[in-house]
């Protein structure tokens, strides 16, 4: 059985001259373990389908399965990592990874024991107490990491989550993503990454969804079967980089 | 001048570092600065900057322009994130500006100062660097090294791990 399973998914809002559909006739399915990518151009709905996969936002047509039943409200075995981070100014940074465990009801000791964890695995020690605004941004998203990681979700999902970094911490944040997702102690072995860069999509994951821009619809599945660590320089590369910007490139 | 011999460290964060060492591998180990600026539609500037704080860490040289992987930045990219820390901790110690915050703070019966302190000795040693933006440096690198802490809500700067 799949961990995920998408079909004829659609999503649309209610618009004065009718409805907006943001997202029409999606189907596909992830398996437990895998590293998929969602690309596509801005306004193809791909944030939306992430909050759809989760349960926070509802669908208008088709259904979403995980682990084969319905989903039906939020579904707390997903975790999400945002762009802007989305953490709380007023709380120290070990506050802030605590906050999602309170909320699961854990009690106090076994939440700064699992933050404990978490903060650990991400590189976080030395930063409990330390305030958002004293982090630069690649630190803060470690946050944003170890605060989704600490839920001990089944399926962690990235929407954008390097698009506010410069290029360099990026680029050790993605590797660090990585790792993350390859060690054998870590809670979640499957990742649903949003990113509208081409090459990042190609350079992380093992599947590229490729939407169309408004509404979103599926235009390709592929695989990527390149070797890790992958040269973004080689030519097997920037042949799929090709393949996927002329994919985007034709319906735009 | 200053005659403490105590030499600044640039503006910048370790995460760039980081990268900058990934990138590295992926590129054989050698890489010319300004060809990294161009790829990575940075500033110059900022490159130099990235490499300037990677050889302070002995994780880079810079000879004539490129930056080339040394052996210590290898085995950093080879190592996990908690041995990674304990690498930046021990150059960071070797650092004359680092090693006398720790000298510093040692000498204090709670080992531990008030940010006020901290900044009047940073003038001092490095009259040309903003201080409040140094010691914002200090402990951000100092926090990822678990050298030092610092407590905005009870003002303490202090020794972590020690």
């Amino acid at each position: 059985m799949p961990l995920l399973e998408l079909s004829h998914v659609s999503k649309h809002y209610p618009h004065s001259k009718g409805s907006l559909r943001v997202i029409e006739d999606i189907s596909f399915v992830v398996e437990e373990g895998e590293f998929i990518a969602i690309v596509g151009p801005s306004g193809c709905g791909k944030s939306t389908m992430l909050r759809i996969i989760n349960g926070i936002v509802p669908l208008s047509a088709g259904q979403v399965l995980y682990k084969g039943r319905q989903v039906d409200g939020i579904n707390l075995e997903c975790a999400l990592v945002f762009q802007s981070f989305a953490l709380m100014p007023w709380l120290t940074i070990e506050d802030n990874i605590e906050m999602p465990l309170e909320a699961l009801g854990l009690p106090p000791a076994e939440r700064r024991k699992r933050a404990g964890i978490y903060i650990d695995k991400v590189g976080l020690d030395g930063f409990e107490e330390a305030y958002p605004r004293e982090l630069s941004g690649g630190m803060k998203q470690r946050v944003g990491l170890a605060r989704a990681l600490a839920v001990e979700p089944k399926v962690l999902m990235m929407d954008e989550p390097f698009s506010a970094l410069d290029a360099l911490t990026a680029i050790s944040l993605r590797e660090e993503t990585l790792d993350i997702w390859q060690a054998p102690d870590s809670p979640v072995h499957t990742i649903l990454l949003v990113t509208h860069i081409i090459e990042e999509a190609i350079e992380l994951a093992d599947r590229v969804l490729v939407l169309s821009a408004g509404p979103g619809r599926l235009l390709a599945d592929l695989k990527v079967d390149l070797p890790r660590p992958r040269d973004r320089r080689s030519d097997a590369f920037n042949a799929l980089t090709d393949k996927v910007f002329s994919l985007i490139e034709e319906r735009a | 001048m200053p005659v403490t011999g105590i030499n600044p460290i640039p503006e910048g964060h370790l995460n760039w570092v980081f990268g900058l060492l990934e990138l590295l591998e992926d590129r054989g180990g050698r890489e010319d600065g300004y060809k990294i600026a161009r790829d990575l539609h940075m500033k110059f500037d900022d490159v130099l900057r990235v490499m300037k704080i990677a050889e302070i860490l002995g994780l880079v040289s810079t000879p004539a322009g490129d930056v080339v992987l040394e052996p210590l930045g290898k085995k950093f990219l080879e190592s996990d994130v908690n041995a990674r820390k304990l690498m930046i901790r021990e150059q960071l110690r070797q650092h004359g500006l680092f090693s006398y915050l720790i000298r510093l703070l040692k000498a204090q019966e709670d080992k531990s100062l008030s940010k006020e302190v901290v900044l009047e000795h940073l003038a001092m040693l490095l009259p040309n660097d903003p201080p409040d933006r140094l010691f914002n440096r200090i402990v951000a690198w100092g926090r990822f090294a678990e050298l030092f802490g610092y407590s905005k809500d009870s003002d303490r700067f202090y020794l972590d791990n020690e």
